[in-house]
């Protein structure tokens, strides 16, 4: 695919354009410090020196809370679907967010597509800034999901000394490319350099956290953790589900009707599966009533071979924001580690 | 592309008391071009909106042929079913489907062909006996084997009457506890597996009802010398969007509602080893 | 799609989260990373804060009582309601028949206006906080003097009482932390539950000797291991004569091995955290074992402590601060005359300064009820005998979110914002004075409860001049001395600002006379083999309003109701067979004070001999023993010898 370069005072030309012709998402930086992914409207609000977000993109492809059908309830029954559906660019989001976002496509595509996902999905861009430094708790580099990616992003830019390098990874990414050639060059191999360089910089930059995917992925896939493993974990547990609400690549909803007037709305909430209640049937019968069950069904969905084939990957990014998240110490990083243990 | 969360109407046609608990209700598409595109096989489910109420899953308990309707038996338990309960004949209900696979048919012909079947566990079972007894010749023999804990707790009586008496189709029936004019067996309904006589090595066995019972009757039916692959029964979890998206039925590596409901013996195991 | 930045309303840790808003709805929660208690985390109630906003069943209008029903009405037909029922029962008994309760749930404005309203509007100084019942804020006060990131470089961290992972989660993820990087844990409660498994050392608590056991380990550390120093401990030495670990096992429950691992412990460490939830201060020996902590910080030698009392409600501390609370004024104990006079100058002239009754007593005596934002039945170990009594009293008003089952008696119904609805502070456990922020509109006609109180007051002839919530804080924070020099202004910041505390009283001193009053733990009985205790840590939130009406963090608080409908009784497994008993089945449970059903849980977590139930399951029945609390006179779950057998 092709590269261009995009000098460092023409970013801000560049994504007054994309304002224009979309809405669009960036890292923005709140008044308490943190960055969130967040609609900004000019160009100066785009925090390029963030390392990460608080929450990855799911949120903008399946929200925490949606409507998915009104209906009213007078003389006839009527249904209809509330179908949202806008231009967005996400620009500047990490590469590990944009891997989350691929994996999720496997999960609400295929034979049967979700549509509310996939209506957000097909009008999103996604334009990922490849990270120069790891924040603390990442560790991408287990999750095959960064800091710098071969594919799966419309566009990957990489701030170079002097300006960005733009690499474009679908037909999507080179179409908006081609409708600013005049702010482009093509990238020189000079810059191809400077950018291979960034990358091999980046990655000495993670720090303590790591993830033995591999080895978990092995042992999920054959059952072979000891049922000891989950009980352990379990106490390290405290099931708040903030692992699977911050993770890019959880995607469980549960679904609930609320009248309103002589009416109402089908909504649908993001889930958890380590809640206690989560699989419990209305007959009281809860076939993962023990914690330590529904520790185990997380990660054999996250990592086992048998999902990753369903999904194309496994489903771990390495973004850790479930190990900044964690209410005690059963996060993606802690789990591998006592899988592999044993 | 249509939405599959969106439900098509369908109005109950008819309300049908099978015990204090359980009810059948006949439903009917409102759109008639909706049927055309429904034609469902024994063994699938449907999801079932009493909108304001919620959504649940139900198999289809009425034969897939010869008709323009169908049937869900449904007993009393939650939010959903209270609500079904509470509705009569006329009443709008919405209705996605039909989900799921199904039972197997053309593949099993030329054998004897088994059910058991529990309590509501008749239910998921009785399209596929409607249908298997339809093409009866076939199959080598059909028995259907159903029990209940009491005898108020048999689903669809009149018909089972009318099975017991029907040519090329054997049914018998217990009960785990007698009561007053019951004069038929008592027992559990893996105890009436004495009764078969055919050749295990040429059959098939279709199980459907409560997973205890489930557990009895295959480790019976192992016993026997049923084969893995021609023990076939239907698994039940809880389900919000029946199309593998919403990953509450997931157990092991199967969505419940997506790669089944029906599962062979030798499925279940597999998934039993992931997810005991 | 906005990101506001706002404090959770729940437990008393006080964590930093962010609103999602879109299109004027509350659609999201989102934690923060910058908040300096929950960095990045949030617990279940937390991560399902949005929907207490968004929930459906919200109240949105006000409701008037007519005849047996609850009937739709506009506010001004609801204030003068208020003001002719109030005014009734004060021109026939007087004000002091009004009787008004506060709430954890509200903000310090909330709180400090309806401190005004009772004292200077009404006249009574019958206020008190709903959860009066359940804590201890003299006791408290006088020995929590610790921050919650004292958890962070401490390397012993003796938690006393129930688990934080459970019931102040965000307490919990700071000791998962600590015990990350090598610190030391040591446990002392009954229940052996998830951070006691990892603990270095696990004290099993005997019911009713909780005092007794923290003297033996003080015995320990003050007279074995001379770890007082310079400071003067005659007295102390005194009071602990009877607890040597050596000859007082049978007192405490504790092996003199034990509270030796334990001090082995304590003197290996630079830093010792001692940790008490609310679950200890609920206790028959909670008033005696909260003030026995006073004694640790007394320690001159060995490593530095520090003392953390956890508050189970948001704002708790708070609404203590505010005069929300027996005998208190905002800021100053009641005959405080400085504070008297300020509060004469802020609210304009003469107001009901006496110490008024506490809450039990509020509910036995009072001819009218205002209550706000709580539902005080539910925090009182003998709400099945006061039932009977609030459906007597003359006049109820109530205000909150929801049709509580308090609301439900009432005669005046107000409809309130929640805390994504108005703009406010908070006070968490360790002090912290934070910001909570409107991110939209309220439901219908829902508004802030300090401006229904506002409301009120000139409906009463006494209008009060604040006209936004940082006109009240402004007030507060000329009132209240702790809180001086803050404004909503200077709060902004993730965290707010630290405060310290009004009034505390000396913490030896109360050690001292609480450890010479330290009880034996109770003993079952040959006809009674089970001791029976009421904890309330376990389930604590299950039937609270607050998260019983969530879409889906109520599905998970709900259920302990569906699996357990007439209660929870938590055996070990041995126990359970012993006694023919399955999980989930009904039992009777009998003791001498009375009788009642229940369904049985199994775990290991409960010791043999011992049965558990959730304070609030005990509330509903008579069978345990409810003792009037010497220090105190509050109701309290007495540890209570019971039978259990296979009911029908």
């Amino acid at each position: 695919m092709n590269a261009y370069f995009l000098p460092r005072d023409r970013v801000d030309e560049l994504v007054g354009r994309l304002l224009r012709a979309a809405e669009v998402i960036a890292p923005k930086r709140v008044e308490t410090g943190d960055v969130f992914y967040s609609p900004v409207s000019s160009p100066g609000e785009v925090a390029w020196d963030y390392k990460t977000a608080v929450e990855p993109l799911k949120r903008f492809l399946l929200p925490q809370q949606e409507t998915v059908l009104r209906f009213s309830t007078g003389e006839k029954l009527r249904v209809e679907p509330v179908l949202e559906e806008k231009d967005r660019i996400f620009l500047a989001v990490r590469n590990c967010d944009v891997t989350g976002v691929n994996v999720l496509d496997a999960m609400f595509g295929g034979e049967i597509e979700d549509p509310y996902y996939m209506a957000r999905r097909r009008r999103a861009t996604f334009i990922s800034l490849a990270c120069l430094e790891a924040d603390e708790q990442c560790f991408c580099v287990c999750g095959d999901a960064g800091p710098f990616l071969k594919n799966g992003y419309d566009q990957q830019w990489t701030p170079l000394a002097e300006g960005m390098l733009i690499e474009v990874g679908s037909d999507k990414g080179q179409a908006l490319a081609d409708a600013h050639q005049d702010l482009l060059s093509p990238a020189e191999p000079d810059q191809v350099a400077e950018k291979l360089q960034l990358a091999k910089r980046a990655e000495e930059t993670f720090g303590e956290f790591r993830s033995y995917i591999a080895a978990a992925m092995r042992r999920l896939t054959l059952a072979e953790t000891p049922d000891e493993v989950w009980e352990r974990l379990a106490d390290h547990c405290v099931e708040c589900g903030g692992c699977t609400f911050l993770c890019p690549t959880c995607s469980c909803f549960t679904v609930t009707d609320r009248l309103e007037g002589d009416g109402g709305v089908r909504e649908r909430h993001w889930d958890a599966c380590l809640y206690n209640c989560y699989a419990r049937e209305a007959s009281g019968h809860n076939p993962r009533a023990e914690h330590s069950q529904r520790l185990r069904a997380r990660f054999f969905h996250k990592l086992s071979h048998q999902w990753a084939q369903r999904n194309g990957r496994h489903a771990c990014v390495g973004c850790g924001r479930c190990v900044v998240g964690c209410q005690a110490w059963a996060h993606m990083s802690a789990a591998t580690e006592a899988i592999r243990r044993g | 592309m249509s939405n599959p969360y969106l439900p098509d109407i369908a109005t109950i046609q008819r309300v049908k008391p099978e015990t204090y608990d359980t009810t059948s209700f006949t439903l009917k598409f409102d759109d008639p071009g909706v049927w055309e595109r429904f034609r469902f096989r024994p063994g699938q489910f449907v999801e079932i909106s009493v909108f304001g109420a919620g959504e649940a899953p139900f198999c289809i308990s009425s034969s897939a042929h010869g008709r323009e309707d169908f049937d869900i038996t449904v007993r009393r338990l939650g939010r959903v079913t209270q609500a079904l309960h509470a509705m009569g004949e006329g009443a709008q209900v919405g209705v996605r489907g039909p989900l799921g696979n199904s039972f197997p048919l053309d593949e099993v012909a030329g054998k004897h062909v088994l059910f058991v079947g529990g309590g509501l566990g008749l239910a998921p079972l009785r399209p596929q006996i409607l249908e298997v007894y339809r093409q009866r010749d076939k199959f080598q023999s059909i028995t259907v084997l159903y029990g209940a804990r009491t005898p108020d707790d048999l689903i669809y009586r009149d018909e089972l009457e009318q099975w017991q008496n029907l040519e090329g189709m054997r049914c018998l029936l217990t009960v785990d506890v007698g009561g007053d004019g019951w004069t038929g067996n008592v027992g559990v309904v893996g105890s009436l597996l004495s009764e078969v006589k055919f050749d295990v090595g040429q059959a098939v066995v279709f199980v459907c009802g409560p997973p205890i019972m489930i557990r009895f009757v295959v480790r019976d039916l192992v016993a026997m010398g049923f084969g893995e692959d021609d023990i076939i029964s239907t698994l039940e979890r809880h389900m919000r969007c029946g199309i593998g998206k919403c990953n509450h039925c997931i157990h092991g590596d199967k969505y419940i509602c997506l790669d089944g409901p029906v599962f062979t013996y030798r499925q279940m195991k597999a998934m039993m080893e992931l997810e005991p | 799609m906005a990101e506001i930045a706002t404090i959770c309303p729940y437990c008393g840790c006080g964590c930093g989260l962010y609103l999602h808003v879109a299109n004027s709805r509350v659609v999201g929660t989102a934690p923060m990373r910058a908040h300096p208690v929950s960095r990045g985390r949030l617990c279940l109630k937390g991560w399902h804060a949005h929907e207490l906003a968004d929930s459906p069943d919200r109240l949105t209008r006000p409701l008037v009582r007519r005849g047996d029903e609850l009937q739709e009405a506009s506010w001004e037909e609801a204030v003068s309601e208020v003001v002719r029922g109030l005014q009734g029962v004060i021109e026939r008994a007087g004000p002091q028949a009004v009787g008004v309760l506060g709430s954890a749930r509200c903000s310090n404005e909330d709180n400090y206006l309806l401190v005004r309203f009772a004292r200077a509007v009404v006249g009574t100084q019958n206020i008190d906080s709903g959860l009066a019942a359940y804590s201890l804020p003299e006791q408290i006060a006088a020995v929590s003097d610790a921050r919650i990131a004292d958890l962070d470089d401490a390397d012993l961290i003796f938690l006393v009482g129930a688990e934080p992972g459970e019931e102040e989660p965000a307490v919990g993820a700071h000791i998962y932390r600590a015990l990350q990087r090598g610190a030391k844990l040591v446990t002392a409660s009954v229940r052996r539950h998830a951070l006691a498994r990892l603990a270095a050392l696990h004290l099993p608590l005997k019911p009713g000797a909780e005092a007794a056991a923290l003297g033996s380990l003080l015995y320990e550390l003050v007279v074995e291991r001379k770890l007082a120093g310079d400071a003067d401990v005659t007295d102390l030495t005194a009071a602990l004569a009877d607890l040597k670990p050596a000859g007082a096992e049978g007192k405490t429950g504790l092996a003199a091995a034990l509270v030796s691992g334990a001090a082995d412990l304590w003197q290996a460490a630079e830093k010792v955290v001692v940790v008490f939830s609310s679950a200890l201060a609920a206790s028959v020996e909670g008033a005696r074992a909260v003030s026995a902590m006073g004694a640790f910080r007394a320690l001159g030698a060995g490593p530095r402590v520090a003392v953390l009392g956890l508050l189970g409600r948001c704002n708790l501390r708070g609404s203590w601060d505010m005069g929300v609370r027996r005998g208190f004024l905002p800021g100053a104990p009641a005959g405080d005359l400085a504070a008297e006079g300020r509060l004469k100058a802020a609210w304009g002239g003469d107001f009901a300064s006496g110490e008024g009754l506490p809450a039990w007593e509020i509910l036995d005596q009072c001819q009218a009820l205002y209550v706000m934002g709580d539902d005080p039945s539910r925090n009182l170990p003998d709400w099945a005998a006061r039932r009977a009594r609030l459906e007597q009293v003359k006049f109820l008003v109530v205000q909150d979110l929801f049709l509580s089952p308090l609301a439900e008696l009432a005669h005046v119904v107000l409809p309130a914002a929640s805390f994504a609805e108005k703009d406010g502070t908070v006070t968490n456990l360790e002090g912290r004075v934070q910001l909570v922020r409107a991110a939209v509109k309220a439901p219908g006609e829902a508004r802030e409860d300090w401006r229904i109180i506002a409301e009120l007051s000139r409906a009463f002839g006494k209008p009060v001049s604040p006209q936004s919530a940082a006109d009240v804080f402004a007030e507060i924070s000329q009132a209240v001395p702790a809180y001086a020099g803050l404004s909503h202004h200077s709060l902004q910041a993730a965290g707010g600002a630290e405060i310290g505390r009004d009034g505390a009283a000396d913490a030896l001193a109360g050690a001292i006379s609480a450890l010479r009053a330290a009880e034996d733990g109770a003993q079952a009985a040959e006809q009674f083999p089970l001791l029976l205790v009421a904890d309330p840590t376990l389930g604590t939130w299950a039937e609270e309003v607050s998260v019983s009406h969530l879409p889906v963090a109520g599905r998970e608080f709900t259920v302990t109701g569906k699996d357990y409908p007439d209660g929870m009784l938590v055996l070990n497994p041995a126990d359970g067979r012993k006694n023919d008993l399955r999980p989930g089945r009904p039992v009777e449970v009998a003791s001498a004070h009375g009788a009642g059903r229940m369904q049985v849980k199994f775990s290991p977590e409960v010791p043999e001999g011992i049965a558990v139930t959730p304070y609030h399951h005990a509330a509903r029945h008579r069978i345990m023993n409810i003792v009037a609390e010497v220090e105190t006179g509050r109701p309290v779950f007495a540890p209570t010898p019971v039978s259990v057998g296979a009911g029908k």
